[in-house]
């Protein structure tokens, strides 16, 4: 029988077992990678925060108090690794505009047809709205792991997703006009 | 079923299939694989580079410290002449060493925010 998530969380928090570890990433990396993918628009550079979203929550493991799932916890950490990334990339976007070579910061989809169309809708959303869309939609968190995840408001998370949703169907009905 | 759960449920569709090629066993399995990896060989390029830059700094410092600490007046009577031992140009460079390592030290294991 295959250990819960709870069981291999315990095992891990108790023996820093990295093989129950392992198990917890290949069950929970496509919700982490799908969301950071969607959040950076790059790839590579999702791939790459989510590899320290996980070794970051194998060292702060402790810290994980079970009162959410562990799949939130980890989608909280993936935040947190993608705001410190924003920022960093954000420094030097000013510093490379200094020298008035702009740089792309985000690359051509690789999938073609429905992720090309929601990763083009979702890049109509402001910053915040894809995030709190992204968790909620993406990773399946309700509102207020969203709210937890984020630390906003649960009110702001809440017309965060409405405004995104708005914004997306309006989109996708546009497309589809277009498309007719 | 309102217009707003059956837009609900495409938008929720259309992320599970922009993330389905990631649930893939055989990509899960290498991206685990990858992040285990790491797990059991944290940053060693990291503490490589510090303990190096640690060794060879302290190392350059040594050499310069005695020369600083040759200039200390080392009291001959009172209270501090009692600790003058303590106060030679080489008990103070080594001080000044081992609070070098221990910062190295301290340094090594943190990670870089």
């Amino acid at each position: 029988m295959k250990a819960s998530d709870e069981e291999l969380t315990a095992l891990v928090m108790a023996t820093k077992n990295a093989a129950a570890f392992g198990e917890l990433v290949r069950r929970h990396q496509g919700v982490v990678r799908g969301m950071l993918q969607r959040m950076c628009r790059n790839h590579a550079l999702a791939d790459d925060l989510a590899q320290d979203t996980f070794i970051r929550a194998f060292e702060k493991i402790g810290s994980y108090l079970g009162t959410g799932s562990i799949k939130s916890w980890f989608c909280s950490i993936a935040y947190t690794e993608f705001l410190k990334s924003a920022r960093k990339r954000k420094s030097t976007d000013r510093a490379m505009e200094r020298f008035g070579s702009g740089m792309e910061d985000t690359e051509a989809p690789r999938d073609m047809g429905n992720v090309v169309d929601l990763d083009r809708a979702l890049a109509t959303l402001k910053d915040e709205e894809r995030v709190a869309v992204v968790m909620c939609y993406s990773c399946g968190m309700s509102h207020s792991e969203a709210a937890e995840a984020t630390g906003m408001p649960l009110g702001t998370i809440k017309s965060h997703v409405n405004r995104g949703r708005a914004k997306l169907q309006a989109y996708f009905a546009e497309s589809e006009v277009m498309a007719s | 079923m309102t217009m707003n759960d059956a837009f609900d449920q495409r938008l929720r569709d259309a992320f599970a299939e922009a993330a389905e090629p990631l649930n893939d066993q055989a990509e899960a399995d290498a991206f685990a694989a990858k992040v285990v990896a790491r797990l059991s060989h944290p940053d060693r390029k990291r503490a490589l580079m510090l303990g190096g830059a640690g060794s060879v700094g302290s190392a350059i410092a040594g050499t310069q410290l005695e020369g600083v600490f040759d200039r200390v007046q080392i009291p001959a009577d009172g209270v501090m002449a009692n600790i003058a031992f303590l106060m030679s140009p080489e008990t103070m460079a080594a001080l000044a060493m081992a609070v070098a390592l221990g910062m190295v030290a301290l340094i090594l294991p943190r990670r870089i925010a």
